[in-house]
């Protein structure tokens, strides 16, 4: 139940979320520089925001790759792996992410 | 396999989820392997930028628009009793992620043909 | 088209498989003669009495109430005794019936539902009564919306159409399935039983409501126009304020059984 109440919270927060970044990051295409970045993340709240974004679409990745394993019977067996797996990882490429976007104003 | 307007939308949910995950992860790194300042950044970008990687941006907005699309039904399969309309929910939805895909994917298409 | 009294030969095509000698299941096609009204249960009554006695089947009632004849035809589960050949013709003039899919077969059109029961046992389908310790003093009212609410699950045949139309159960044979759950649904909405608390645990947990994936396939196969997902989805949504919910029921409970209404 856990599982699915985080999937679906951080879904409808990557609605927003996906929608904001296609629009401010992405549109126009292919005019995507190191200036452009730095310009937006200069502001603080951008950086609040992206980390919320990482964060959510992190839940939102492994939940389901969470799900997509554990609907195969031979692997439901390892569950408490899969879990301990899915934290880890999330840590770590949570961790990673928000340094990398901290980084983005000490130059 | 038991083909039915569910069946597809969960398989394509599937795939596309599935590719969504490896894409994040390679995204976090790519991004994350290029802070050492502008140039460095800019010369990853060009990395990414370049023909196949574009055609593959126009694969990455099908599979979040469908993805999206796909979540945003489903939310109203859970909180509305539209299980009746299963069929013109899924169609509907189906029609709205191929007309944003090509609103979307169309400048995308042309701009990785054209080249800078 | 045969019209009333006519007759119309047709093929009907059967998996068959025998485990004794077969190594794996096959077709088989049957031309038979058909009416208008005859039914694919007469049509599979009819090759077992004129031209193979040893194909295997399960029936009983023949008008759509036992659940004994689920079948696959034409790549969807239904019940073989309440649809006429005719109408189930695909372009080349055929009928194709296969076993319920993603089950073991036994033979021929018979398959191994033990999995389907075993899963139905786990949600407890039977009703719980408050344990008041005495007879209660009077008959258990249930108000009209009450009974409203649980006319969708009542009238489940326990065919197995939707438990083997499942894509989920096909990947997973853990995952409790549509029938048990709608079962579980009838009993949790039902103001007489006093155990909603227990029930939303067991469905709540890692085989139960949460791993539907809403494909709709059990709401397809439904012979009886059943809502299964229905019945998951507001599981889900009771599943998350299980102990509220069980709150609730208690205050219900006790003017139930004093022969008043609520």
């Amino acid at each position: 139940m856990r599982v699915f109440v985080m999937q679906r919270l951080t879904a409808v927060a990557l609605v927003l979320f996906l929608t904001l970044h296609m629009i401010v990051v992405h549109y126009p295409p292919g005019h995507l520089d190191f200036s452009r970045v730095m310009e937006r993340l200069a502001n603080p709240v951008w950086k609040v925001i992206d980390i919320l974004f990482l964060l959510a679409v992190l839940i939102h990745a492994l939940t389901g790759a969470y799900a997509v394993l554990m609907d195969v019977e031979r692997v439901t067996p390892y569950k408490r792996m899969l879990v301990g797996t899915a934290v880890l990882l999330g840590l770590i490429a949570f961790a990673y992410g928000t340094a990398t976007i901290l980084a983005f104003n000490t130059f | 396999m038991y083909k039915t307007t569910g069946f597809i939308s969960f398989l394509f949910r599937r795939v596309s989820g599935m590719a969504l995950v490896f894409y994040l992860f390679m995204h976090i790194w790519v991004i994350g392997s290029a802070t050492g300042g502008a140039e460095a950044f800019d010369a990853r970008m060009a990395t990414v930028q370049a023909p196949l990687f574009r055609l593959l941006e126009v694969a990455l907005l099908t599979a979040v628009v469908y993805h999206g699309f796909d979540g945003i039904r489903l939310l109203i399969v859970h909180w509305f009793k539209v299980t009746e309309y299963r069929k013109s929910l899924f169609y509907a939805m189906f029609v709205l992620f191929i007309l944003v895909s090509i609103v979307g994917g169309v400048p995308l298409l042309l701009f990785a043909l054209e080249g800078n | 088209m045969a019209k009333n009294g006519q007759t119309q030969n047709v093929t009907i095509r059967v998996q068959r498989f025998n485990p004794d000698v077969d190594a794996k299941p096959y077709l088989a096609s049957y031309e038979i003669e058909a009416t208008a009204d005859t039914t694919l249960l007469d049509a599979l009554e009819q090759i077992k009495a004129t031209l193979d006695g040893s194909l295997t089947f399960r029936r009983s009632c023949r008008h759509a109430i036992c659940g004994s004849c689920a079948m696959n035809v034409n790549g969807r589960n239904m019940l073989v005794c309440n649809r006429r050949v005719n109408a189930l013709l695909d372009r080349r003039g055929r009928v194709t019936i296969r076993p319920l899919p993603y089950l073991p077969i036994i033979k021929d059109l018979v398959v191994d539902r033990t999995s389907f029961w075993e899963q139905y046992l786990r949600v407890k389908p039977w009703l719980i009564p408050p344990e008041n310790g005495a007879a209660p003093a009077g008959e258990y009212r249930v108000l009209p919306a009450e009974v409203e609410a649980l006319k969708m699950a009542e009238t489940c045949i326990m065919c197995g159409a939707c438990y083997s139309a499942c894509q989920v159960v096909a990947m997973n044979k853990q995952y409790i399935g549509p029938h048990a759950l709608l079962k579980a649904f009838l009993r949790v909405l039902d103001p007489r039983d006093a155990a909603p608390a227990e029930r939303l645990e067991i469905v709540g947990g890692d085989d139960g409501v949460f791993r539907c994936h809403t494909i709709f396939n059990c709401i397809d196969a439904c012979p009886k126009g059943l809502d299964p997902t229905f019945a998951i989805e507001t599981l889900r949504k009771l599943a998350q304020k299980r102990l509220a919910f069980a709150a609730e029921r208690v205050e219900r409970q006790k003017s139930l059984g004093t022969g008043r209404d609520a």
